[in-house]
């Protein structure tokens, strides 16, 4: 029994912002200062943001996690919703305005970092959260041991679900970890207290930054994704071969910034190529400006195709 | 292979309860290597497949609507390793969801998703339906948890789409995302590898109760933006308040309450230093009745009202409808009220105990399938209700799924052109519709 006749024609976002529900829906085109400037005034932000001047599809392109991943997840469980143009021109509506929902084949999270193979996205709509009016930046120093302990006692404890970012990070030789927090200004001398505490029971040396800014590394050259438990050591290896890496701690993805040169794509790949075996053998992955996207396999080619014709028709 | 009628009966509905359909047959694989046999047998024969965990969700999911072979996942149980280090595990499909939660505290870390069905369901039917539960508002659904998943096509075909490290693994595409929340129509799923954290050290629980949605209303909004980011805000309305006090359950809530039941985790430290101004913001919103604890026995008790409703609802009806819808939350008053006014002038009772933090709506509808008309009615009511659902700018499902018990709404989500893609998703993996026909799209119909 059809209840209702099918639709003749999409039901597409309109720019809004919502302050109740903390959603804001801007063009795809936006950069972290025109969220930042439309969030700010209801108290609210959007905190997955890697680079102050590039576009949030810009980002969204180059990594699928930003530090702030570590407490609100990845980028598609950040954005609910867009409007998305198909290779014929015509726009679809994907995803919702709301953050629960089950209705239908998750295609927003399918679109989301797939590139420009099947259209692009005009307009997101954003999950954002609470501006609560205080972020600091602390840094922990100390020997490789050191840290990696130090790490561990960050992310195995019920303070875990309220660290913005652990990220490792390492240039050249040195490496550090950066934790930022964000709380309203009241609670900051817990937060810093708990610092000090990992501090002293893993012997490595503490400054905090109290008011800074997030911290915005910039778009990753190289992205690669695995558990949380290999991707220290996985940073701290390709780093050696990099400008910087930053390991994004519990969502386990390594964001590789490469010295500029005109061999990336080939010393990208050599960055990759040790590391791919075991990267499958974990349902892991990496992603690259500088590298073609995976081809498909035969049994995938096939799925692909029949997705392709729904979406190249006119 | 179960083929008596007596056999049959417990597997003709879901927690629907009031839609039946007899299987033909309900096979219980041994293991996964029995599964992809029995998926080539069944793909040679031609005859529908269903795919089943504990058989608790609420939308006619799984269930045999065009007959054919049910396949009760119950003998695939074992939870595969427990991985602290990496926070992740891996299950099969037929581990009970509070199994699992017991297997993890002594690790100190936990899987968040609890739908209520908790000590009864699957992880199959979770990541199926993709399930969500109480504590939603902070911790997410059952999406934001699954880093890979082990498919059988109906050919008989394995393949593992992510994993522990929750990417796309070899594949070009990122193909899990499909299959979660694709309720039983594209595959049968074996395995899973979830994401896990580490379990909040403190957790208050706090309730409060108010004289009308307007103050209710208010407390919602404001504590959706508190700094404390509430785990959970649950709501009992008035019909839900007078359910509960009328039965051996009462615990002492003001007739006409409407009532909210909060709660915040996390650090210790950090915790108790919000306490006061949860407590507080609560009675800023216009209640004199806040109650809170920190102490397991008292917390249980001001869950008492909330986790009661659920079953009183069976008691009070031969059936009932429980709709799922997700609004906009500055919407929530309007849309309640047009439930009342729906289910009023149709003399059929309305009761909502609901997610509300989420915006996401549990209109119960009690009737009786026996009486002529009753169902009809309540149809009526719950069309009228998704109409408006959509004009508001929210879904039809939050956490239930469609199944068949809403595949006729979908019309009012998509246009043709996501319409479009939609229907592509099972054309890829399930072309003629074996594989569950007739759910999520009513269109989705199996020819042999």
């Amino acid at each position: 029994m059809n209840v209702f006749p099918p639709m003749q024609s999409e039901r597409l976002f309109v720019p809004f912002m919502d302050e109740v529900d903390g959603t804001l829906c801007l063009p795809a085109n936006a950069t972290a200062s025109d969220i930042h400037s439309q969030a700010r005034t209801h108290r609210l932000r959007f905190p997955l943001l890697l680079d102050a001047a590039k576009t949030l599809r810009e980002q969204i392109v180059a990594t699928t996690h930003a530090p702030a991943s570590c407490r609100f997840g990845p980028y598609c469980d950040n954005i609910l919703g867009m409007n998305w143009r198909l290779p014929s021109g015509r726009i679809a509506r994907i995803g919702e305005r709301v953050v629960k929902t089950t209705t239908g084949y998750d295609w927003l999270r399918f679109l989301l970092h797939s590139g420009s193979r099947y259209g692009e996205p005009v307009d997101y709509v954003l999950r954002l959260r609470p501006d609560c009016g205080f972020t600091a930046i602390a840094r922990f120093h100390g020997d490789t041991k050191a840290l990696h302990s130090c790490v561990s006692k960050l992310l195995h404890s019920g303070w875990m679900h309220w660290w913005d970012a652990v990220d490792y990070i390492t240039e050249g030789k040195a490496s550090f970890i950066r934790v930022m927090i964000h709380c309203v200004p009241e609670e900051a001398s817990i937060f810093a207290q708990q610092l000090e505490h990992v501090a002293a029971a893993t012997s490595t040396q503490l400054t905090l930054q109290n008011n800074a800014p997030p911290p915005l590394d910039g778009l990753p050259d190289l992205v690669i994704k695995t558990t949380p438990d290999r991707v220290i050591g996985l940073s701290a290896e390709l780093a050696h071969a990099a400008r910087r890496s930053v390991a994004l701690c519990y969502s386990g993805v390594v964001h590789v910034y490469m010295n500029d040169s005109d061999d990336l794509t080939e010393r990208t790949q050599a960055l990759v190529q040790p590391h791919t075996a075991e990267l499958h053998t974990l349902g892991g992955d990496w992603h690259s400006r500088w590298l073609p996207a995976t081809p498909p396999t035969i049994t995938e080619s096939a799925w692909l195709n029949t997705l392709e014709e729904a979406i190249h028709e006119h | 292979m179960l083929t008596s009628a007596a056999q049959l009966a417990g597997y003709g509905a879901d927690g629907l309860g009031y839609k039946n359909h007899l299987p033909d047959a309900v096979v219980i694989p041994a293991d996964a290597e029995e599964l992809a046999g029995f998926m080539r047998g069944a793909k040679a024969l031609g005859v529908p497949v269903v795919m089943r965990g504990a058989g608790t969700s609420l939308s006619g999911g799984p269930v045999a609507v065009q007959g054919g072979v049910v396949v009760h996942t119950s003998a695939l149980k074992k939870i595969r390793e427990i991985n602290t280090e990496g926070f992740w595990c891996e299950v099969e499909c037929g581990v009970g969801l509070n199994d699992l939660d017991a297997a993890l505290k002594p690790h100190g870390v936990f899987y968040p998703p609890d739908p209520s069905s908790g000590p009864v369901c699957t992880l199959g039917g979770n990541v199926a339906s993709n399930a969500g539960g109480a504590h939603c508002f902070r911790y997410g659904v059952t999406s934001n948890y699954v880093l890979g998943v082990e498919a059988i096509m109906l050919d008989g075909s394995v393949h593992r789409f992510g994993g522990p490290a929750g990417g796309r693994g070899p594949w070009r595409e990122d193909w899990k995302r499909f299959m979660i929340g694709s309720e039983g129509t594209l595959a049968a799923f074996t395995r899973f590898w979830l994401r896990l954290l580490p379990l909040p050290e403190k957790v208050w629980t706090f309730r409060a109760t108010y004289p009308d949605m307007k103050t209710t209303e208010a407390a919602i909004h404001a504590l959706v933006a508190h700094s404390s980011y509430p785990a959970a805000i649950e709501m009992l309305d008035p019909r839900g308040v007078a359910m509960v006090e009328s039965s051996q359950m009462a615990c002492g809530l003001p007739e006409g309450s409407f009532m909210l039941l909060v709660e915040i985790d996390g650090p210790e430290a950090l915790v108790n230093a919000r306490v006061q101004s949860v407590a507080e913001l609560l009675r800023h919103a216009g209640s004199n009745d806040v109650m809170f604890s920190d102490e397991d026995a008292l917390r249980q008790k001001l869950w008492k009202a909330r986790k009661a409703s659920g079953g009183l609802l069976g008691q009070l009806s031969p059936s009932y409808v429980v709709q799922d819808a997700v609004i906009p939350k500055r919407a929530l008053a309007e849309v309640l009220q047009l439930v009342y006014d729906e289910a009023d002038a149709a003399n059929i009772r309305a009761v909502n105990i609901f997610h509300a933090g989420d915006g996401n709506l549990h209109p119960n509808f009690l009737f009786d399938s026996r009486v002529p008309g009753e169902l009809e009615k309540v149809e009526l009511i719950s069309k009228r209700l998704m109409q408006r659902v959509i004009e508001v700018g929210g879904t039809l499902s939050g956490e239930h799924g469609i199944g068949n018990d809403k595949s006729a709404y979908m019309p009012l989500v998509f246009g043709p052109d996501s319409m479009r893609l939609q229907l592509s998703v099972p054309a890829a993996f399930n072309p003629a519709h074996q594989m569950n026909p007739l759910k999520v799209f009513d269109n989705r119909h199996f020819i042999a």
